[in-house]
Order: C-alpha cells, then sequence, then structure tokens
C-alpha cells in the first residue's frame, strides 16, 4: 500500500471514529441541559439517559408521510444528518488535529453546517404546510444574520493562528500557550450568543415547546415522524454539541492531546468533558435566566454578536 | 493564567459589558451589567494590587466592589421598581444604529490609545483602549438615550472607564481623592435619583426630551 493511500484509509478510520463518538454522545449533552434547566425550576427532570430512550422509540415507529410530498421531502433529514456527521470531522475534540483536516478548515465546516440547514428548510417547504413553511423562513432569516457573525469569530481566532484549519489553531494555540488578547472575549461573547440562536436555545427559540406563534426549529419538523424525526433530532444534538466543541477549541484547548497516548486521551477525555460541561451550564442558566425574544427583537440580538465578532477583528490589527 | 491575562480578560469584560449595555432595553438587565462592569473594575484594582504589592488599591478595590456594585445598583433597582417603568422604549438611535457607532467608537479609542507613550506593550495598551472606548461609548449612551435611569447608567460607564486607567496605568490617585470621587459618585447617583423621580411624578414618564417642552 502507498503511504500516501495509508494516511487517507487512516485519516477516515479516525473520522469515522470520532463521529461515532460525538453521536453518541450528543444525546447525553441534550438531556444534560434539560435536566438542568429542570432542576433550576425545582423540577425532577428527566433521566440522563432519557434521549437514547427517545431516539430508539422514535426508530421503531413506522413513518408516515404526507401524500403531497416529494423526494425533497424524504431527502431533507437525510442530509442534514450527514452534513452534521461529516461536520464532526473537521473539528479537533480530544486530539489537537481533526481528522479530515486535509479537507478543509472553517469555512468547509460554515458551509457544511449550511448545506444541512438549507436541506432541512427546503424540505419543510415541501409539503406545502404552513408551519413548515414559517419554519423556514423564520430559520433562515436568522440563519443569514448570524452566519456572517460566526465566520467574523472564527476568523478573528484564525487571525491569530495564521491559518484556517481548525487542527492547525488548536496546534497553534497549544504551543505557544494561551496568550490573551481583547479581542479573544469579545469573540467568545459574540460566539456564544451565536451558539444559542443556532441551536435554537432560549433568547431565539424555546426547545421545549411547540406554539404556533413562536416556534422556529420545531415548525420545520412538524410533518415529519418516526426514523425521519430522529435523523433530525439526532443530527440537532450532534450540532449543538460540535457547537461547544468548536467553542472549546477555540479559547480553551488547553488539555487536548497532542499524541494518541491512552493517558494522554484519557485526560483529554476528561478535559473535553469538563469545558463541555461548563459551558451546558452556561448554556443552561442563559436559557433559565432569561424570556424568549419576541422574533423581530432577534435580529437585534444577533447584530450585537456581529458587532463584536467584527469588533474583535477590528482590535487584532490596532 | 498570569495576571496579565486576567487584568485582559477582566478589561475586555467591561468593553463587553459596554455593549450590551448599548444592545440592552430592559433597565434591570442594563443595571445587572453595570454591576458585572464595576465588580470587573474591582478585580482588576485587586490584581494590581497584589501583582505590584500596591496595597492601597485593595480599598479602591473595595469601595468600587461595594459601592458600584452592590449599593448603587441596588438603589437604582428600587428607583425602577417604585416607579413601574422597566423598558427603554424607544431611543433616539435604534440598537443596530447605535451598537454600530459603538464599534466605529471602539476603533477610534483603540487606535488613539496607541499614541499614548504609556501605551506600549502589553495590559497597558489593552487598558488604554478599552477605557478610552468605554469612555466614548459612555458619552454616546448619553446622548442617544432618552431614560434618566440609562443616562445615569452613561455617567457611571464613564465613571467606570474613567477609574480604569488611573488604577491601571497611573501610579494612582492618593487615598483622599479616591474617598471623594466615591462620595461624589454616590451623591450624584442619589440626587439623580431624586431628579428622576420628580420627572417621573410630573411627567408620568422618564424619558427627559420632554423636559424640553414648555408646559403651561
Amino acid at each position: 500500500m502507498t503511504p500516501v493511500l495509508s494516511d487517507a484509509l487512516r485519516a477516515f478510520g479516525l473520522a469515522a471514529l470520532q463521529a461515532v463518538f460525538l453521536l453518541a454522545m450528543a444525546p447525553l449533552l441534550k438531556t444534560l441541559i434539560k435536566m438542568m434547566k429542570a432542576r433550576l425550576q425545582n423540577r425532577q427532570g428527566p433521566p440522563l439517559l432519557q434521549g437514547y430512550y427517545d431516539l430508539a422509540k422514535l426508530l421503531r415507529k413506522e413513518t408516515v408521510r404526507s401524500e403531497t410530498a416529494s423526494w425533497v421531502f424524504v431527502a431533507g433529514p437525510r442530509v442534514y444528518f450527514a452534513a452534521a456527521v461529516s461536520a464532526t470531522t473537521l473539528v479537533p475534540v480530544l486530539i489537537s488535529a481533526a481528522p479530515l483536516e486535509a479537507a478543509g478548515g472553517v469555512l468547509l465546516l460554515v458551509g457544511t453546517l449550511a448545506l444541512g440547514r438549507f436541506a432541512l428548510a427546503t424540505a419543510a417547504l415541501d409539503t406545502g404546510s404552513p408551519f413548515g413553511g414559517m419554519g423556514s423562513s423564520r430559520d433562515m432569516t436568522i440563519a443569514a444574520l448570524a452566519e456572517p457573525a460566526l465566520m467574523l469569530g472564527l476568523f478573528t481566532s484564525g487571525l491569530a493562528a495564521g491559518t484556517l484549519n481548525l487542527g492547525a489553531l488548536a496546534r497553534s494555540a497549544l504551543q505557544h500557550g494561551v496568550t490573551f488578547h481583547p479581542s479573544d472575549v469579545l469573540a467568545f461573547a459574540g460566539l456564544f450568543i451565536i451558539v444559542l440562536a443556532e441551536t435554537g436555545r432560549v433568547p431565539v427559540d424555546n426547545p421545549a415547546t411547540h406554539l404556533e406563534l413562536t416556534m422556529i426549529h420545531e415548525a420545520m419538523l412538524l410533518e415529519y415522524s418516526g426514523p425521519d424525526l430522529a435523523l433530525v433530532e439526532w443530527a440537532s444534538a450532534v450540532k449543538e454539541l460540535l457547537y461547544l466543541t468548536l467553542l472549546v477549541d477555540l479559547f480553551m484547548p488547553v488539555g487536548m492531546a497532542t499524541s494518541a497516548e491512552p493517558v494522554a486521551l484519557l485526560m483529554a477525555l476528561v478535559a473535553w468533558a469538563g469545558k463541555v460541561f461548563v459551558l451546558a451550564i452556561a448554556v443552561t442558566i442563559t436559557e433559565s435566566m432569561n424570556a424568549k425574544l419576541r422574533l423581530f427583537r432577534v435580529p437585534e440580538l444577533v447584530s450585537i454578536s456581529l458587532g463584536l465578532a467584527f469588533l474583535a477583528l477590528t482590535i487584532r490589527f490596532l | 493564567m498570569t495576571s496579565h491575562d486576567l487584568l485582559i480578560l477582566c478589561a475586555a469584560g467591561m468593553l463587553v459589558s459596554g455593549y450590551l449595555i448599548v444592545g440592552q432595553k430592559r433597565l434591570f438587565t442594563t443595571i445587572r451589567l453595570f454591576a458585572l462592569q464595576s465588580l470587573l473594575l474591582g478585580i482588576v484594582a485587586a490584581t494590581i494590587a497584589v501583582t505590584q504589592s500596591r496595597h492601597e488599591l485593595f480599598v479602591t478595590a473595595g469601595i468600587t466592589i461595594a459601592m458600584k456594585s452592590i449599593l448603587i445598583p441596588w438603589f437604582l433597582m428600587r428607583l425602577i421598581d417604585r416607579i413601574g417603568i422597566h423598558r427603554e422604549i424607544e431611543p433616539f438611535l435604534n440598537v443596530p444604529v447605535s451598537l454600530l457607532v459603538c464599534l466605529g467608537l471602539t476603533v477610534v479609542g483603540y487606535r488613539v490609545s496607541t499614541g499614548f507613550p504609556e501605551a506600549v506593550g502589553g495590559a497597558r495598551h489593552h487598558l488604554i483602549g478599552v477605557a478610552l472606548s468605554m469612555l466614548l461609548i459612555g458619552m454616546f449612551l448619553m446622548v442617544t438615550r432618552k431614560k434618566a435611569i440609562t443616562q445615569i447608567l452613561a455617567l457611571l460607564t464613564v465613571e467606570n472607564a474613567v477609574f480604569l486607567v488611573a488604577v491601571g496605568v497611573t501610579p494612582g490617585m492618593p487615598l483622599v481623592v479616591e474617598l471623594g470621587i466615591a462620595f461624589d459618585v454616590i451623591v450624584a447617583v442619589l440626587v439623580l435619583g431624586i431628579m428622576v423621580q420628580r420627572i417621573v411624578d410630573r411627567f408620568d414618564s422618564m424619558d427627559v426630551s420632554r423636559l424640553s417642552q414648555l408646559k403651561g
């Protein structure tokens, strides 16, 4: 076997491992946030494994599709899921290298996630149900504002390291130590708001209700049932975990393994879990302390984060 | 994390909270954000006190945290509770435009800060940059908001900015001056609070632009 081919095979193997790992952890994160939120409201909350039970239940059910639905409706959840899974291979999680980082960096990641969003939005339009169209229109409105802010925030970190490759970003941060610059704080604040917006958390969307007037993400899923719904739910959970991992990679990479030794990996796993847990607490607290914004106020919130991200980028040059 | 990093983290946190104050309409949240900003200022003072062993700065930190992040916010919240007005309904400029202007102001503040001879290298550059930006943002907030409470907060933001420079860059002020400033601020807030209540009594609104109307 030629070395190039074996390298490629190893990269794909690692990518598969990492994708499976994130797919396995994602429902746990979702339930964890749900549980912590319930505890803050003096409720018991679901057991930690509830996310897995829900997915298993949905996967066993039969699929009901509208008669008017075309292939777009069928393809939607599959493309969305595939996009989320391939995005996981572009982000370093435990080792300071992304499995498929040779394929591309920040831009590919944002593009992949956008592809998934596009697929889901068109699929929701496909059945012609008014809620689906409303949901897609709202989701796209927010995405159009959130995506530039996300890119600017990511570019800020890229500018510091001189690369847009996420693996190389994490490596340079580990090598030079984390040197603090005010733009990091600004970019983090901006990106945190974006993560809330992109994952449909409270100031933007409420993941716990199906209220017609306010729902965004849920409105797009109304027509889905059974395994299709499971795919979308699972992919959304993976996306959320991915965003939190991205924040961890960019702003607090300390503790990441630089080699594949078992001990280092174990330490990295603990560090990663701890950092994601801290971010999950932050998400929970924001979600519990804020009321959902009116839809027309959401652009204001996102413009705050766009402003912060832009400022972060500008300050780098001053 | 070194003390240098902590300084920059706190200073940048102050700038971020300044931004969020501009982007917020709920008065309670703006007051909480101001309290956070003052707390960060207190941490900056305490950090410098430890690293440069300037122990008189502990007093500054203590006064800042006690007054600006506990006493004044508590007073303002009580005031709002009593008046019953919770939102800035329509500022002269809407939020996205204000944010854009503040962006420009921050860039100006940062650019100007590089001209100071003290601003060479490390944390000081960022402290001066953040302070100048906050100064400009505070002044901007003062002229574009209608609610008297937001204007008080803007004044206090400017005050925080000046304090940040005084603590972080200059050799520091005598304790007497510092105490004087502290009491000045608290008296100013009290007087302004009473003024706000008078305005509300008279006009049933906190909108200071109504003060320019003649009333027969």
